[in-house]
């Protein structure tokens, strides 16, 4: 928490320093502010008089924009962190392995027979998946104690027909985070398509 | 009949509040498409996109969709890309009724109906513009001046951001 407040209140300040610059009204009355238009009138004699004003805007930019995706990075952690506590979190990956014998539609997934997950693969999807992609599928929470892991693909089997196939694991979820893996590979010696769920002890 | 009127300004007051706003991150979605690959809206990030709820129930979506059809024959060369949701039960009948009208459009299925559900479509047909960054920035409903045709300087502008 501190470190998102170290982050986040350097950020605040600089982008109320860019916006105040930013949003401050021209004079109006040239004569009552004879020294703000001088500068500019010097800079705009002297266009490399004005460049380090303009680098160190881009610069201080940057950096704000830097800060801004570190801080965001540390909210999503935080919030994962919150909604997902190590030790009641599942999380289930799905990666395939060459995919000769089948190309993916859906994968629906059930714990402890309630549906968790219900996915439409595209085709890009299934390209990623196909050059080792590993997709996260699910991130949830679990009580601790014995649970049964249901999945269900469907896709196109071997001589492009309909195929539907179902894997099933009983696992103990234990004090700490619990990874899974739904792993599909080819059975070169069968012609077919295999379907596992591993346990990451 | 003043509390008529009055019940009936508020319904519609209620339906718009309900129905998902202009300025909101468009809801992402994968559905199964008509003769055609499955198609998932994140993956159109950087292009304008219509999303039109359809059914081959409802009376006005035959003109909808076929201006709909016109209207991305004309603007699809700059990148529009268009999705027809079709929400009935009877995914057949709504594939018999698109294979009537010759549409070029992609047309979706979403017979489950999550995807209306997460658009809070509350009467058909309903369309949304969405922008390149996937901001909803236009919610057109069936009246007349809800029609496609009337939303192409939208997307125009839309197309030229």
């Amino acid at each position: 928490m501190l470190r998102v407040a170290r982050v986040l209140i350097p950020a605040m300040l600089a982008l109320a320093a860019v916006s105040s610059g930013a949003q401050t009204p021209p004079p109006t009355d040239p004569a009552v502010m004879p020294p703000a238009a001088a500068p500019a009138e010097a800079a705009a004699a002297d266009p490399a008089a004005a460049a380090p004003d303009t680098r160190a805007l881009d610069e201080q930019i940057q950096t704000l924009k830097k800060d801004a995706v570190d801080l965001n990075r540390e909210l999503f952690m935080l919030e994962e962190e919150l909604l997902f506590p190590a030790n009641t979190q599942v999380a289930l990956f799905l990666s395939m392995d060459v995919g000769e014998y089948f190309a993916i539609d859906t994968v629906q997934v059930k714990i402890d027979n309630k549906e968790v997950s219900n996915y439409l693969y595209t085709p890009r999807e299934a390209e990623a998946l196909l050059r080792g992609g590993v997709q996260r599928l699910y991130l949830g929470n679990l009580k601790v104690g014995e649970h049964e892991l249901v999945a269900i693909f469907t896709g196109k089997g071997p001589n492009e027909r309909d195929y539907r196939r179902g894997a099933a694991l009983r696992f103990k979820k234990s004090v700490g985070a619990k990874y899974l893996e739904l792993k599909i590979s080819d059975r070169q010696r069968r012609a077919q398509p295999e379907f596992e769920i591993k346990d990451w002890e | 009949m003043a509390t008529l009127l009055a019940f009936g300004a508020a319904t519609a007051a209620l339906s718009a509040e309900r129905a998902l706003r202009a300025g909101r991150a468009a809801p992402d979605f994968a559905l199964r498409s008509v003769g055609g690959p499955n198609l998932r809206l994140s993956e159109q990030l950087g292009e304008v996109v219509v999303v039109a709820f359809w059914s081959s129930r409802c009376g006005p979506c035959r003109a909808h969709l076929q201006e709909l059809n016109a209207l991305y024959a004309t603007l699809k060369d700059r990148g529009l890309i268009v999705y027809a949701v079709n929400v009935d039960d009877d995914m057949r009948a709504a594939r018999e009724y698109a294979a009537g009208l010759s549409l070029k459009i992609p047309l979706l299925l979403d017979p489950g109906k999550g995807v209306a559900r997460a658009y809070r479509v509350d009467t058909l047909p309903m369309m949304f513009s969405i922008d390149r960054q996937g901001i909803v920035r236009g919610v057109r409903r069936d009246d007349r001046s809800g029609a496609p045709s009337n939303a192409g300087a939208e997307l125009r502008r839309l197309l030229a951001q």
